[in-house]
């Protein structure tokens, strides 16, 4: 029972940052129509914020992630005035060109830090402890805590306001949207800011309880490949649904088996839902 | 004129859609332009709306030129467009498209006026209007298409194809809507498959055949003119 409660927190804690990355990444392919293979190198760039702002500096854990949040939304923004916008007809040539800024991104972090795992000291050592055998440390709950609030805070600007549904239109017809008289090129901007950013908060606040390495994005769009995948492309709300299914029954498999019987059923849950329903949980087939 | 194409080209890579054709919108006017499929109709509403660039000419609306511009940017100065297609946001609610439409309005009460008005000509979208507007029947959609356009508060409403793939009597419907809205002084530039219908509603017409101009006049005239009789209406 201790052990099933365990897992359960662990799971929970996994869903949060998952859904974090999957939340942008599907932003991203909604409102920009391109696949960003470098948002694993986003959530890593924001762990690096993390690396050299609080530990190197020294400044408090909060400024590092606001940091973080900024500087990789930055990034974003960036990636869409390089890359995205002169593609912008190109899907294709999009995602190679984001290929291309992993790369980058990865050479970046190995000149500047080195290939080894950084080390960072705990932000808090304090422990919750529900019983003997059933533990949550406080730096997973600022996670969990973290992303229930940016998520509630994304739906509500998505829901209630102006830029929200001129985002929500964009996504599902970005000409139809332009003759509402909605600017393309500024919803496109806050799409790849807030994508990017929610990686970068998502790196910088999971950096002390990683290994935070300049490869460390790889496992980090594999998981997020799957997850919207699984909750079809396209669906935010299917992203954070996918990101719970996934972390549940990643987290679960992982304690009872091991990690690698583990990845093996979240490829097979992807090939279960391609097969019964292509275009994923809560997609719907004309954007897949 | 509210809207005055001057000598306008469109081509799309190497292949000529639309050539040197010239057209005027008066104010308060219904204009349509006709012809067969692949004439150019649509690209010409699609260069007035800022979505196909132009190859050669010169567009003007409202006293400004607007070729050049992006679509939001000629939305802003009070052009409306119904897409072929209605191309409503299918993931939103009926309501939602409709406030969409009044994306660029400040004017708070202007725009809950206008949304009474939308409601009080279309009876369904109020009964529906927390409904997707995926689940509703292309009629109700294209009531949906207009509606939101109107939401912007034009001054020239621009409608492709408003008719296609529509029950007759929801053609009827539409018909007679677009001769309200006329009547309370929108301009329109209708394009339409359906030649009966464009020539029955409309005050001037245009008659396109592959990318050229070949005829021009009084709608009531040409729906006379033995050519569009025989190539158009079917009699």
């Amino acid at each position: 029972m201790d052990l099933l409660a365990q897992t359960g927190l662990n799971a929970v804690y996994a869903a949060s940052y998952i859904s974090l990355i999957a939340v942008g990444l599907v932003l991203i392919f909604g409102v920009m129509g391109v696949i960003n293979f470098a948002h694993g190198e986003l959530y890593m760039a924001g762990a690096y914020s993390v690396v050299l702002i609080y530990s190197d500096f020294q400044l408090p854990f909060m400024v590092a992630v606001a940091v973080g949040l900024l500087f990789v939304g930055c990034l974003g923004l960036l990636m869409e005035r390089a890359l995205f916008r002169p593609l912008k007809d190109n899907p294709l040539g999009g995602l190679v060109a984001s290929i291309g800024f992993l790369m980058i991104m990865q050479a970046l972090a190995s000149m500047g830090f080195g290939v080894r795992m950084e080390h960072i000291p705990p932000v808090t050592q304090h422990v919750i402890e529900f019983s003997e055998r059933v533990r949550l440390p406080l730096s997973r709950l600022y996670v969990i805590i973290a992303a229930v609030v940016l998520l509630t805070v994304l739906w509500v600007f998505l829901k209630k306001t102006r830029f929200g549904w001129a985002l929500r239109a964009a996504a599902q017809d970005p000409e139809a949207a332009a003759l509402q008289g909605i600017s393309i090129k500024q919803t496109a901007r806050i799409a790849m800011f807030i994508g990017a950013g929610l990686a970068g908060i998502a790196g910088a606040l999971t950096a002390p309880l990683v290994s935070v390495n300049p490869h460390m994005g790889h496992s980090v769009i594999v998981t997020a490949f799957i997850v919207i995948i699984v909750g079809g492309v396209g669906s935010l709300e299917g992203a954070v649904i996918a990101s719970v299914v996934y972390a549940i029954v990643h987290t679960f498999v992982t304690t009872f088996f091991d990690g690698v019987v583990a990845d093996i059923t979240g490829l097979s849950l992807m090939l279960l839902v391609l097969i019964v329903k292509p275009t994923g949980l809560f997609g719907s087939a004309d954007r897949a | 004129m509210l809207l005055e194409m001057k000598d306008i080209s469109i081509s799309y890579g190497k292949v000529s859609a639309v050539r040197n054709l010239s057209l005027n919108v008066p104010e308060g006017g219904i204009v349509t332009i006709i012809g067969g499929n692949g004439a150019g109709k649509t690209s010409i509403l699609r260069a007035m709306s800022g979505m196909v660039p132009l190859a050669g000419g010169e567009i003007h609306f409202d006293g400004s030129r607007i070729d050049g511009l992006t679509s939001d940017r000629i939305v802003a100065k009070g052009m409306a467009h119904v897409p072929e297609g209605r191309r409503v946001f299918p993931d939103m609610t009926v309501e939602e498209n409709l406030r969409t439409g009044a994306f660029l309005r400040r004017d708070k009460d202007g725009v809950e006026n206008d949304l009474e008005k939308v409601f009080q000509r279309f009876v369904r979208l109020r009964e529906r209007r927390r409904q997707l507007a995926k689940t509703m029947s292309g009629g109700e959609q294209q009531m949906l298409a207009i509606g939101r356009a109107l939401m912007s508060a034009p001054k020239l409403l621009l409608m492709d194809e408003p008719s296609m793939g529509l029950a007759p009597v929801i053609v009827e419907e539409i018909a007679v809507i677009i001769e309200e809205i006329n009547a309370q002084g929108l301009s329109v530039v209708l394009v339409e498959q359906n030649a009966e219908l464009a020539l029955e509603l409309a005050n001037h017409a245009y008659v396109l055949e592959t990318g050229n101009l070949a005829l021009e006049g009084p709608a009531d005239e040409l729906h006379d003119n033995e050519h569009v009789r025989a190539a158009y209406l079917g009699i």
